[in-house]
């Protein structure tokens, strides 16, 4: 038996990690012999087939490192290593992905003077929570497995054998529809871990010698590997834990047992949950009014994990690495989700500061109250429908109490996601129902299953397409998959008896689909009909407007259906030609392009005269400066996420149509997006009728910490007010001006100022103070008062610009100021400036 | 003296008026002559003609940015100062002028 050693010093920059680890592990286990490697500077020695080992093993830039090869073919051996570690392995290496890098956050110039450490991920689902970390997930033994004894070894041994060969063929099996290059790379390292010598001489010595039974061994060895990774030096190397209970995970399934479950886990309190992964059914388990805030891991900002977030409102970051490292169990955590961060640690200015923000938060909302029952009307008396879009009958009633209409599109996809098998019709009808009695008489439009494109299905075995946003998707899998569209179309139509019940049908582009639809239906009339089951004949059918083609052809579905429902995210990416994805031509993915708005226009403008209805349910509804274009359309009804609601109701309060439909048709005319950018700017710098001041924003007898807490205090004014919906963005324009030069202008004054996008009008505010601030003054003195001031636009000859102007002057005069320094309450200030400044009353 | 001046400030909102506010009372008191053109947000208002320019004693600046249609300017006897030291002591600035 010969023994041959290969000594070398690491060469690589990023050190011995998973990709260079995998492909030294996979010329050794080329060989028989006995292959090991030992790092001198740690004395730590691993097998070199083994990824896990090799990697484990930390080995760094620069490391003395020996390779040790004894067997029968040791001379092949170790020519191939010493050809791979000297030519291949130093040539190998890539960047390693940005899980290292921290991205940076820019926080408030107030938040930054209170915290020193956060977290940063991306905010996925806007607000604020506050509570102690429970961590779920990671690998856990499902109770049933871990109860079943174990059999005789060699059974345990084969189904050991057979669960990996089957996780092996899936990640092939994935592997071969050429998935991304990210996706890809994920798939080899899980692929190499899968194969991995040593988990599985782990597993394989828990059956032998403990007796284990295949499941409590995978989960043994998985632990013992995530624990080895995790105590490693690098956040690299400590996310591969990640990967190796993923696998387990795998083998796990395919011995058997919901895998996934957290049923274990019972809220006692508001809680703020980490997880690295979380899918959809995990968090449809947890008891969602407990959830305070959600941190993830590598759950991607369009997951479905994240959709659902959404609907049920929960502040939620994702992209945070590391999240069960740097988020202690049980520790109490804020997740501010408006920005993007964590904050672990919660002193005393923390806590003052966001409870600050939570009244900012409520004062808000109070001031849409008054909206939120009544149907959305403009000034000039137009009524338009305002909807809510959801996924799960439990959004509904939040969404009613938010004042949502009805519901303009309930997606039926996440009753089909994460299973192995479609839901049967009972599973359907009983959430079908379920909506349209919690819906108490109001309208609820259910969308048929819609997958393919970005939302598959393993159990359907759609193809894999080179372009699945144009492919197999939505209506056109229909009549291939008769059963399970029957079945959801039975379980809508009995639903129907319970309450106003509508279904609209998804990717639509020609007749004969609506026909192929009706067809069904009326089979499935007659069928309900002779089973004396309930139903309603007259349930009105539509359909979604997403393919362009549809815009030429309305007269023609006019005449077989109720109604339409324009889908903008689809609508945009067909009509412009634009990938939503890629960042390079994101530009060009907006509704304010002149075709665009034509094109919609068109739309409605044949329906109704058609003499159907026509709504729309897709993210345009969203931004709120979208909003006169939409009232400008004549849109019988917008749909938008229940959070949404309130806000855009009170808009619409204050718009007026006949200006929207102006509006509209400027935007219609003009040339580029650019254009039309402006004439929606220049909407606001005509409203003239707006109020630059008023009681809300003026504040006396003000307490204060400093100049960052007391701009701060005016911003929340303003937010609170309605005056900005961009508090962080104005907040950063106002500091952007007094880091040039304090406007600290003497006398106990300062006048900070800005000229952004950020106020939604023109808008004066004054704060006297009860203490002193240091403001860095023209005259050294602390400052008592301060005004701020805000304005939209660059070059503007309004009326508002010459009232800065006047108060800029006035100011310089003694007896103003004293004036200003001396009225006894808010009133008197009030009325002291509109008369000063010729403001207008109303 | 009859004084022509320039005020302009980098957001153009607050502190040029307040400057040209500042100048304007100070030079009356002191029983000056003075026109100050503001260069702000909205442009340039009370704009400086060549004859302005031509009839008097002394240009002067109170400015933190470039002045616009500097041109006008050329051959005149101009005085720089920040934006800043005409609010804060008006009266300073004029006996600089008068050097």
């Amino acid at each position: 038996m010969s023994t041959y050693e290969h000594a070398f010093r690491c060469p690589l920059a990023n050190g011995l990690h998973a990709r260079p680890a995998s492909r030294l592990a996979d010329v050794a286990t080329r060989f028989k012999s006995e292959i090991t490697l030992t790092n001198e500077r740690t004395e730590a020695v691993g097998n070199a087939k083994s990824v896990l080992a090799l990697v484990a093993m930390d080995v760094r830039r620069g490391d003395g490192c020996r390779v040790r090869i004894q067997g029968a073919d040791a001379q092949p051996a170790h020519a191939a290593m010493r050809e791979f570690l000297s030519n291949v392995m130093p040539v190998c290496d890539e960047p390693l992905p940005a899980a290292d890098a921290e991205y940076e956050v820019d926080l408030p110039c107030s938040l930054k003077k209170v915290i020193s450490t956060v977290h940063v991920g991306t905010p996925v689902c806007a607000g604020i929570g506050q509570g102690p970390v429970v961590i779920v997930g990671g690998l856990t033994l499902p109770d049933e497995l871990a109860s079943a004894p174990a059999a005789s070894i060699d059974d345990e041994r084969r189904k050991v054998r057979t669960a990996a060969a089957a996780v092996r063929a899936a990640l092939e099996g994935r592997l071969a529809a050429r998935p991304s290059e990210v996706e890809a790379g994920i798939l080899r390292a899980h692929l190499s871990i899968v194969g991995d010598v040593a988990l599985h001489d782990c597993i394989d010595t828990n059956i032998a010698e403990g007796r284990r039974s295949a499941a409590f061994a995978i989960v043994e060895a998985g632990r013992a590997f995530a624990a080895q990774l995790t105590a490693a030096g690098s956040a690299y190397i400590r996310e591969r834990a990640i990967d190796v209970e993923d696998i387990c995970m795998q083998l796990l399934e395919h011995i058997g047992g919901d895998v996934g479950r957290v049923g274990d886990i019972k809220l006692v309190g508001p809680s703020v949950i980490a997880a690295d992964n979380l899918t959809p059914r995990q968090l449809l388990s947890l008891d969602k009014r407990l959830v305070a805030g959600l941190v993830l891991g590598h759950v991607g900002t369009t997951s479905h994990t994240v959709i659902l977030a959404r609907s049920f409102n929960i502040p939620t970051i994702t992209g945070l690495s590391d999240v069960r490292t740097r988020l202690p169990a049980g520790a109490e955590v804020i997740v501010d989700a408006n920005i993007g961060i964590v904050i672990p640690q919660i002193t005393d200015p923390v806590r003052r500061y966001y409870e600050r923000e939570r009244r900012k938060y409520s004062l808000r909302r109070e001031r849409f109250a008054q909206y939120i029952d009544p149907p959305a009307t403009t000034r000039d008396g137009h009524r338009i429908d305002v909807a809510a879009n959801v996924a799960t009958v439990e959004e509904l009633p939040g969404a009613f109490e938010l004042g949502a209409a009805g519901v303009g599109l309930f997606r039926t996809e996440m009753l089909f996601m994460d299973r192995d098998e479609a839901p049967s019709e009972e599973e359907q009808f009983s959430v079908y129902a379920g909506a349209a009695r919690s819906a108490g008489g109001r309208d609820v439009i259910f969308r048929t299953l819609d997958i393919g494109g970005d939302k598959p299905l393993r159990y359907l075995n759609l193809p894999d397409e080179a372009n699945p946003f144009l492919g197999y998707r939505g209506v056109r899998i229909y009549p291939d998959h008769h059963d399970v569209i029957s079945s959801q179309l039975r379980a809508i139509i009995r639903a129907s008896a319970l309450g106003k019940v509508w279904m609209m049908v998804p990717m639509v582009c020609s007749v004969d689909e609506v026909r192929w639809i009706k067809t069904r239906v009326a089979e499935i009339h007659a069928d309900l009909k002779a089973s004396a089951v309930a139903f309603d004949p007259h349930m009105p059918i539509g359909v979604m407007v997403e393919v362009p083609a549809v815009a030429f052809i309305v007269d023609q579905l006019a005449a077989e259906v109720d109604f339409f429902s324009i889908g903008t995210n689809d609508l945009m990416q067909h009509f412009l030609a634009v990938d939503r994805t890629s960042d390079r031509v994101a530009s060009l993915y907006t509704p304010l392009h002149p075709a665009f708005l034509r094109l919609l226009d068109k739309i409605v403008a044949d329906v109704h005269r058609h003499g159907r209805w026509v709504g729309m349910c897709g993210e345009m509804t969203r931004d709120p400066r979208n909003l006169p274009l939409l009232i400008g359309l004549g849109l019988d009804e917008i749909s938008t996420a229940a959070s949404e609601i309130p806000a855009l109701k009170a808009s619409i309060a204050q718009l007026s149509a006949d200006c929207c439909r102006r509006t509209l048709a400027n935007a219609m005319n003009a040339r580029t997006i650019a254009e039309v950018d402006a004439v929606l700017a220049s909407i606001h710098d005509h409203d003239a009728t707006r109020r630059m001041i008023e009681p809300g924003l003026v504040m006396l007898d003000a307490e204060t910490d400093g100049k960052e807490d007391a701009i701060k205090q005016m911003i929340d004014a303003f937010f609170a007010a309605g005056r900005t919906d961009a508090p962080i963005k104005l907040e950063a324009a106002v500091w952007a001006r007094e880091q040039v030069c304090s406007t600290g202008l003497g006398h106990g004054f300062a006048i900070p100022h800005c000229k952004t996008d950020a106020i939604n009008a023109d808008t004066i505010g004054l704060i006297r103070f009860r203490n002193g601030i240091e403001w860095q003054s023209i005259d050294g003195r602390p400052v008592n008062c301060m005004i701020l001031l805000a304005t939209r636009a660059a070059q503007q000859n309004g009326t508002h610009m010459q009232v800065f102007s006047k108060l800029a002057r006035k100011l310089m005069n003694e007896d103003f100021r004293n004036r200003l320094l001396a009225a006894p309450d808010r009133d008197a200030i009030l009325s002291f400036l509109t008369e000063e400044l010729g403001l207008s009353a109303t | 003296m009859k004084i022509i001046a320039v005020t302009a400030c980098p957001t153009g909102i607050a502190h040029t008026y307040m400057a040209a506010e500042q100048l304007e009372k100070t030079a009356k008191s002191l029983g000056h002559q003075i026109k100050v053109e503001t260069q702000g947000a909205m442009g340039i208002e009370n704009e400086l003609s060549l004859k302005d320019i031509r009839e008097a004693d002394i240009a002067l600046f109170a400015v933190d940015i470039e002045v616009e249609k500097r041109e006008r300017f050329d051959g005149k006897k101009i005085v720089q100062i920040p934006v800043k030291e005409a609010i804060k002591d008006p009266a300073a600035v004029f006996e600089k002028l008068k050097m």
